[in-house]
């Protein structure tokens, strides 16, 4: 899959079972756990955003493992279609970075009595969105598109080298200056009937991905590729 | 331009002789000669930083009020924050002009080990504005009344910190090289993110007498794999404008 029409020809095979089941595991997980699992004691309905919230966290920072991948390929063997790729997850990854922080402050609200807390998880949030805001800035400041890729393929090395030190030195911070009040962890162990839709819907939410960088991608090679023969034959005729 | 005739003969004749015996450290040492010359002739670019640091700690207090309290306790941030500030200021530097006037190109062209070429420049941006900052620190320590005792862990944490930054701001110059100045300090700016927290809890600690030795192992350590892997990431950066 590493020539663009191969990947094209093969990715307009691929995308259509993607979309199907990402609506599939979707729509189940998010009817079971929006309408069906039980209420939890404690914070009532509230807690249901967690559907919505633990997925696109989860997906905020895997996807950086993947663009942070991707940027060593491109950087290593100067692999065309992985610098395409790391460019077309960013703003997805940026996206579900942002949800999971809009998500966390609706939760925060009623459950905590504030929008934002200084927890040592929020603030590595808000750091990893500040680095997905950096790789884009970055991208979109270099006209020549292959230099681009390169430029953010580095900087996403960078990051993916940086990232556990960050989420390290955050927790020691947090310990340091207040004593963490409320955490995720510490609430009681979820019971299955919560736990099930939640996976249903983290792989919804992977599936979702999988298919809006398919997306992202063939625009990208489209894009790229616009005056070769290939694409032409496919718009043409 | 700001060399005179015949520093200009001295400098670049090393550097022009393909001299298979001449050994990394000359070539270092030639860089840095060049480089410290170019630096010392142009007074700005080791005062500004020097004056821009000063300056956002005279902020401080004129903004929250003289207490001393507060200002102590708000001291190890205040001067971190100044310091990380004030050596972004000069990242711009790091490359600009010799990628302009082309000695870039002659550095690349030469055929010695470019990552010297790298290391050379971030420590030279280390020595214009890292130690300016290290020394106004002390200043900046005094007016802010920061305890006697916290002088020393404020120093060696500025020390490792500083030079962590300078790694940084080197990658950051090399990937915007040609943009704005404002772009390679965003770049910048999330990734120093670990240096500040442990920079300031060095400090934080020393004041209330606890033990502070694991943040300056950590950044040492921080330090000791961002030498080789952000010096050889700057290489591949500086590249991309020579394909």
């Amino acid at each position: 899959m590493g020539s663009p029409p191969l990947f094209y020809r093969w990715s307009s095979k691929i995308m259509p079972w993607l979309g199907i089941l990402a609506i599939i595991f979707l729509s189940i997980g998010l009817f079971w756990g929006l309408l069906i699992a039980p209420t939890d004691y404690k914070q009532g309905d509230v807690y249901r955003i967690l559907y919505v919230h633990v997925p696109s966290a989860i997906l905020g920072q895997s996807i950086f493992m993947f663009m942070a991948a991707c940027g060593l390929i491109n950087v290593v063997w100067r692999a065309k279609i992985s610098g395409m790729m790391l460019k077309s997850a960013a703003p997805i990854g940026m996206s579900f970075t942002l949800i999971a922080l809009v998500t966390g402050s609706v939760w925060g609200k009623p459950t905590w009595g504030t929008w934002w807390v200084w927890d040592a998880r929020l603030t590595s949030t808000l750091i990893l969105f500040f680095i997905y805001a950096a790789l884009i800035g970055l991208y979109s400041s270099i006209d020549d598109k292959t230099k681009a890729d390169r430029a953010v393929s580095i900087l996403s090395i960078v990051g993916l080298a940086i990232i556990p030190v960050i989420k390290k030195s955050v927790d020691w911070w947090q310990t340091l200056h207040q004593p963490s009040t409320f955490t995720l962890t510490s609430s009681p162990s979820m019971s299955p009937d919560m736990y099930q839709p939640l996976l249903l819907c983290v792989i919804g939410f992977y599936l979702i991905f999988a298919f809006t960088l398919t997306l992202n991608l063939r625009n990208e090679v489209i894009d790229r590729e616009r005056s070769k023969n290939w694409v032409k034959q496919i718009f043409v005729n | 331009m700001l060399l005179q005739g015949t520093d200009l003969q001295i400098l670049t004749q090393p550097l022009l002789r393909f001299d298979m015996k001449s050994s990394v450290l000359d070539w270092l040492g030639i860089i840095l000669k060049r480089d410290l010359i170019i630096a010392f002739r142009r007074s700005s670019t080791y005062i500004t930083p020097l004056v821009f640091f000063l300056i956002v700690i005279t902020f401080f207090p004129l903004a929250l009020g003289p207490q001393e309290s507060l200002l102590s306790s708000l001291a190890p941030g205040v001067i971190w924050i100044a310091a990380l500030l004030a050596s972004l200021l000069a990242v711009e530097s790091i490359f600009s002009e010799d990628f302009r006037d082309g000695s870039l190109d002659d550095f690349f062209i030469s055929l010695e080990p470019s990552f010297i070429l790298v290391f050379a420049k971030v420590m030279i941006h280390w020595l214009i504005t890292g130690l300016p900052i290290l020394i106004a620190s002390s200043l900046a320590a005094i007016i802010l009344y920061l305890p006697l005792e916290s002088f020393v862990p404020m120093i060696l944490s500025l020390l490792l910190g500083t030079s962590f930054m300078s790694l940084l701001g080197a990658l950051g110059a090399a990937l915007s090289l040609g943009k704005s100045a404002i772009l390679s300090a965003i770049i910048v700016l999330p990734f120093s993110i670990p240096t500040l927290l442990m920079g300031t809890s060095v400090v934080t600690f020393s004041l209330n007498n606890q033990d502070y030795s694991g943040f300056l192992m950590m950044m040492g350590a921080m330090l000791a794999i961002g030498i080789p892997l952000l010096c050889l990431l700057t290489v591949e950066a500086l590249l991309l404008n020579y394909d």
